[in-house]
């Protein structure tokens, strides 16, 4: 882990795991068309054209356009970076939030735990679907609303797996060591507990993201979403009424969450392989 | 003991409840009696500045958990430790700082000791900045390096930059000691500071900590399964056996004669080096039992060769000489 | 002197693509009949790999073994695991650290003892194994009833006793302890060694006692073998060694362990560290850490040179020198 041989070590693990390299590459391609989209789109996907429902490659639409007259492969590559934002920041609501209330009930134990645990219980027996319904109906369908309310159904698995690793780690020599050398319980929890045991969480959680992507698209194609922008959940909505038709406008759409939500899962099910602590290091 | 020493263990206890599935403690449950384990069962020791007291024992006789409570990693059932006449249970409530730099305790597994996360100037350098030594972390960094030269670690500027896992245990546990120090601690807890160890570095660590209590005045507890490293190390030793001191007085007094037939037992049958060394080996029966509700009588009757009907009846009272070497055992003339 | 096991020059090294780590070198020692030698050295000395290497229990894609270790005329090194299953139990047979570890915890020790004793013999009945037990147990102070128990129902120390009494089953000529005391109480392990010293009295075998401790090896054992970062360093009588240790090495071990009852030496530790066995070395593999080392011992290695008193030291201090004496 120095600095030194971190990047050559980070180098090896990475192409040692064949599905975390093809996760790690698929990630990098679907930055590439965040950054990219405006260069690589033909159109502007938020255009209302003249050519309505055109088939593939007619009227230099490469994969045609809906009912409203916008391109179809524009929308598709705009789409990734709405599945993306929702991916990254419910991740992340529920990483952090897993994290912290996981550490808290693992490390401090006890009636905290007890308490915290029954909470987390709790949490995980709400049928998360129906809350995200019960949000939107009640706060509007703006796609931040979507991305929180993922963020808080999904943090009970993150907090389960941060609490058994505190619970595990809170009996190690070097946490004993640092309540012996005088560190409040506050700083062995950001310190000491946190930075060891948060890695079962980021593999976790970066699974988490693909079922995030799917929500999204799920609560579009319900007609949920947020209507003010492009998401492949919503493409595929709208072209469902056209599907005899035009099948163009869904079917891509789809394939583009497939892959999507493949390259998330490679993605933390190779950090979970290189992540496990067997994996990692072999002393103990 | 008539004037307190320097530090005063009084009557220590741990015990656990037991929630066992023994046929015995299912009888119990209309009784108001509870089962308990008892890990420390009244411990009462003092030591002098400066002094260094081993505590040996087999292991499950308590003596680590004696340890854990000397720092306060576990809170004992009941029972105190002054330090120069300050009780470390109040400093621990009202200033718990104080007591952390007060008592420190070098830990058996040197390779678990420090996150595997940070470098070494990391992990020296957080006490330092958590007890405002030093002035800024120039001189924090300079007081880490002239430590670490100081203890042996050179080059230090190396040393500094690594991480634990690059390091061996010897080097490790030096580390540890030293980060210790920084706290400028009055009583160090050793708990089997060297088993984890090789052999050949194990000299290090011992003529360390034996320099810390001849330099610096410290007092240290050294808890270990080796008699024959506790007598090198220690001025006094204490024999623990299933949670109480069944024995204590002057090292050499204490190897060379002992008193009690545990101890008796324990060091005859401890191997040394030395192959002309060999004595007669007492055997005991069986090993040590788990020290759920001893007694009433004397906790090693049950496997002692001169155990007799008295013996079951009453925990013998202390038997003390002119040397201050006491025992347990109602057999004075041994 | 009958020789038992004659080693020859064994290297055991293990390998995988990026490195190999050299963990025996060039070992060359013969045990007699009716010795007990300790070898002692600290971890990373080879003394387990040794062990493993003899009884061919490596796994034999990561591990190259070259050399001969020659037992009852038949070079353990070259057999192949069915020859090699003749002779585990009933040529050599092995207890480790962790009897625990060794025992299955779902069987009572009655039906694993009868299936190991079926393996020579498999016709053997019920009653003759029990009584061939029972007989061991005694030897190492158990009672009968522990023949029909769990493994779980023993302490540490019992376990311990059972696995050498199992280790004894087909009388063995070599028995090879690996740390087999190591995990257990001062007061246990005093008590196992004495009677392993006194069954090999009553029993005739020879013993083979891998340990780190010193002291243990004092205790139990006639003739010591001192490895150091995989070579042997000093082989002899535990007399003659312990008294008046040749080699800077066994100087510097025994400097590590204070005395029980005797004068109260300072202790001092060798100092460095384990040279990285994945290199060659020209020089002595010691002279990094020895404070005797001169020029010569960095540039070739040291030969093994006899003594007057039978012992093998290998270090270039002694090697002209004993013609001369």
């Amino acid at each position: 882990m120095d600095k030194k041989y971190s990047v050559k070590r980070l180098w090896k693990t990475i192409t040692g795991d064949g599905q975390l390299l093809a996760g790690i590459i698929g990630i990098l391609l679907l930055l590439l068309l965040i950054v990219l989209a405006p260069v690589l789109a033909t159109e502007n996907p938020y255009h209302f054209g003249e050519d309505v429902l055109v088939g593939l490659g007619e009227k230099g639409h490469i994969l045609g356009t809906n009912h409203m007259g916008q391109d179809i492969y524009s929308m598709v590559i705009y789409g990734v970076r709405t599945s993306l934002q929702v991916a990254v920041i419910s991740a992340l609501i529920s990483g952090v939030l897993g994290v912290l209330v996981g550490g808290v009930a693992g490390f401090f134990g006890g009636k905290v735990d007890a308490v915290v645990s029954e909470i987390i219980n709790v949490f995980m027996m709400l049928p998360s679907f129906f809350l995200i319904l019960l949000v939107i109906a009640l706060f509007g369908n703006s796609l931040y609303n979507v991305m929180i309310v993922i963020g808080i159904t999904t943090w009970p698995s993150n907090a389960k797996l941060m609490r058994a690793q505190a619970l595990s780690l809170r009996e190690r020599t070097f946490v004993k060591s640092a309540t012996a050398m005088g560190e409040t319980k506050t700083q062995i929890l950001f310190k000491y507990i946190i930075p060891n045991g948060i890695f079962p969480v980021i593999a976790n959680t970066t699974m988490g993201m693909s079922n995030a992507i799917l929500t999204e698209a799920g609560l579009s194609f319900l007609g949920l979403g947020d209507p003010g922008i492009i998401s492949w959940g919503q493409m595929i909505y709208t072209g469902k009424q056209y599907i005899t038709t035009a099948w163009w406008i869904s079917v891509f759409a789809g394939i583009a969450i497939v892959i999507t939500v493949l390259v998330f899962y490679l993605l933390g099910d190779g950090l979970n392989h290189v992540l496990n602590p067997k994996h990692v290091n072999g002393r103990e | 003991m008539s004037e307190k020493a320097y530090i005063s263990v009084e009557d220590v206890a741990m015990w656990y409840p037991y929630h066992g599935s023994d046929s015995s403690s299912h009888k119990k449950k209309g009784e108001k009696g509870k089962d308990w384990i008892k890990a420390v069962d009244g411990v009462s020791l003092s030591i002098e500045e400066g002094e260094i007291l081993g505590v040996i024992g087999e292991s499950g006789c308590g003596k680590s958990t004696l340890g854990k409570i000397l720092t306060r990693l576990e809170k004992p059932t009941r029972g105190d430790c002054l330090i120069g006449g300050v009780s470390t249970k109040e400093m621990l409530k009202k200033n718990p700082k104080e007591f952390r730099s007060t008592v420190q305790i070098v830990f058996q597994n040197p390779f678990d000791t420090f996150t595997p996360r940070d470098t070494i100037e990391k992990i020296l350098l957080r006490p330092l900045k958590n007890y405002k030594i030093g002035n800024n972390d120039d001189e924090r960094r300079n007081m880490c390096m002239e430590a670490l030269e100081a203890g042996g670690l050179r080059p230090a500027e190396d040393i500094m930059s690594r991480y634990p896992h690059e390091l061996s245990g010897g080097q490790l546990q030096r580390i540890s000691i030293i980060r210790s120090m920084f706290l400028k601690p009055k009583f160090i807890i050793a708990d089997e500071p060297v088993s984890m160890l090789d052999v050949s570095v194990r000299a290090d660590i011992i003529n360390m900590l034996l320099d810390l209590s001849r330099n610096e005045n410290t007092s240290v507890m050294f808890i270990s399964h080796d008699i024959a490293l506790t007598r090198y190390i220690s001025d006094n030793i204490a024999v623990m056996y299933l949670g109480r001191i069944v024995e204590y007085g002057k090292a050499d007094d204490v190897i060379k004669n002992p008193r009690h037939p545990y101890t008796q037992a324990l060091i005859s049958n401890c191997a040394s080096i030395d192959p002309d060394e060999k004595v007669e080996s007492i055997a005991i029966e069986g090993e040590p039992p788990t020290p759920l509700n001893p007694g009433p009588g004397c906790y090693f009757a049950p496997r002692c060769q001169y155990a007799c009907e008295e013996c079951k009846k009453k925990y013998p009272e202390k038997v003390t000489d002119e040397n201050g070497h006491w025992f347990t055992c109602i057999r004075k003339e041994q | 002197m009958e020789e038992i096991l004659k080693l020859k020059d064994v290297n055991v090294t293990y390998s995988n693509k990026k490195k190999q780590v050299y963990a025996v070198r060039n070992a060359t020692f013969s045990i007699y009949k009716g010795d007990s030698v300790g070898i002692v050295g600290e971890s990373g000395s080879g003394k387990s790999t040794l062990a493993m290497a003899l009884l061919r229990l490596h796994n034999e894609k990561s591990v190259r073994i070259e050399g001969t270790a020659e037992f009852e005329g038949k070079n353990l090194l070259a057999l192949t695991q069915e020859e090699m299953n003749a002779i585990r139990w009933s040529g050599i047979s092995v207890v480790f650290q962790k009897a625990m570890n060794a025992l299955s915890p779902v069987h009572r020790i009655s039906t694993q003892v009868e299936d190991i004793y079926h393996v020579h013999e498999p016709k053997a009945g019920k009653e003759e194994i029990e009584k061939r037990m029972v007989n061991l147990l005694k030897l190492v102070n158990l009672p009968e009833r522990v023949y029909h128990l769990y493994p779980h129902e023993m302490s540490g120390g019992m376990l311990q006793r059972v696995a050498i009494a199992i280790s004894l089953l087909h009388n063995p000529k070599l028995v090879i302890f690996d740390e087999a005391t190591t995990a257990l109480d001062v007061v246990t392990q005093g008590q196992i060694l004495e009677e392993v010293v006194q069954m090999e009295k009553e029993m005739d075998m020879t013993r083979i006692m891998i340990t780190h401790d010193m002291s243990v090896v004092a205790a139990s054992c006639n003739k010591v073998a001192v490895m150091y970062a995989g070579e042997f360093m000093e082989i002899g009588y535990v007399k003659d060694i312990f008294k008046n240790p040749m080699h800077p090495y066994t100087q510097g071990l025994l400097a590590s362990f204070p005395s029980l009852k005797g004068e109260n030496a300072k202790l001092s530790a060798i100092p460095g560290f384990l040279p990285d066995l994945s290199k060659e070395c020209d020089g002595c593999i010691f002279a990094p850490r020895c404070p005797k080392a001169t020029k010569e011992c960095r540039q070739r290695k040291p030969k093994q040179t006899e003594t007057k008193d039978g012992r093998m030291v290998k270090c270039i201090l002694y090697e002209g020198g004993m013609s001369n004496e």
